[in-house]
């Protein structure tokens, strides 16, 4: 009999601390305010038609996580982009999309949506880097890189 | 409306024979219940049968169960280790980083999009393709390739080629 209740409160020790640990982040998430919100971004080819672009997002002063990755406005780029998965759950990413057609967004146009999950009070900051972006022919052009938090 | 209702049970004799009287007796008695002597027997009968069980048996009966109770915790405290409720999506770390370089299309020192796009555009010429494009090793130069370039152009640990 104290075998048996030996190796019951042996295993409970093991388990307690285990399942424990496992909801420790869900827990102190659930009371230090967790909120979810979108981040649009743009980009801004000027009068040259857009055909490919990469840019790479960082952010800092604050805790978020990156839960989804959306497509753009224009037919052209609707279709996900191309990012690591590695990088959901993670703050920064590196996100990269093309399109071989010839219906291309000039201008100003919104390339991508990330779905970020914001845990605190702080608001984050965010550090946006275009890497790339080029015309129909793959050549590199000037562009601009902007961002709008949804809610 | 002028119906007349009358009642005729005045005279009416309530009285039964008692032979009647018995056998409604008889009929709606309560049941008995069991004989003390019937409940000893059975009870007698139950000590006997547990007392023929050896105690040794039951401790092993007990000692099984508490295998099975540490195996199950054993499981659940491995499954919870491994942390089996994160789903394994796809990741780019599966290519190693000679395919990496041949994912450099253009051959400018770098794995960006422009990359993947380049490639993709002379697939859709259908122009002249070099054998070291075929970066997934299936013997077809396609849109599979064009995924794998473009996935090693957004890998977060890619580095410096």
């Amino acid at each position: 009999m104290n075998k048996t209740m030996s190796i019951i409160l042996t295993g409970i020790c093991l388990i307690v601390p285990v399942l424990a640990q496992q909801s420790d982040q869900g827990y102190s998430t659930a009371h230090s305010g967790v909120r979810f919100a979108p981040l649009y971004i743009y980009l801004d080819s000027g009068n040259k038609s857009l055909a490919a672009y990469q840019f790479e997002l960082e952010a800092f002063a604050g805790q978020i996580k990156i839960v989804g990755v959306e497509g753009g406005r224009h037919e052209a780029f609707k279709e996900a982009p191309y990012y690591d998965p590695a990088a959901l759950a993670k703050d920064r990413i590196i996100i990269a999309a093309f399109n071989t057609g010839s219906d291309l967004p000039k201008g100003r146009t919104r390339v991508a949506t990330i779905h970020l999950q914001i845990i605190g009070e702080t608001e984050p900051q965010y550090e946006l880097k275009l890497i790339v972006a080029a015309d129909a022919d793959g050549k590199e052009i000037p562009a601009e890189i902007t961002f709008e938090k949804g809610e | 409306m002028t119906e007349r209702t009358e009642h005729f049970d005045e005279d009416l004799d309530l009285k039964a024979s008692s032979r009647f009287s018995n056998d409604l007796k008889a009929l709606f008695e309560p049941q008995r219940g069991v004989p003390p002597e019937v409940d000893r027997t059975v009870l007698d009968r139950a000590q006997k049968h547990f007392a023929q069980m050896q105690p040794g048996k039951v401790k092993r009966l007990r000692i099984h169960w508490a295998w099975r109770i540490a195996a199950a915790a054993a499981v659940i405290i491995l499954a919870f280790s491994l942390d089996l409720t994160k789903q394994g999506g796809p990741t780019t770390d599966s290519f190693p980083i000679s395919e990496t370089r041949a994912a450099d299309i253009d051959r400018n020192g770098r794995v960006d999009i422009l990359d993947a796009f380049k490639l993709a555009k002379q697939i859709e010429s259908a122009g002249p393709a070099e054998t070291e494009w075929d970066i997934n090793g299936d013997g077809l130069i396609d849109r599979g390739d064009v995924d794998v370039v473009a996935l090693a152009a957004v890998r977060l640990d890619k580095g410096v080629l």
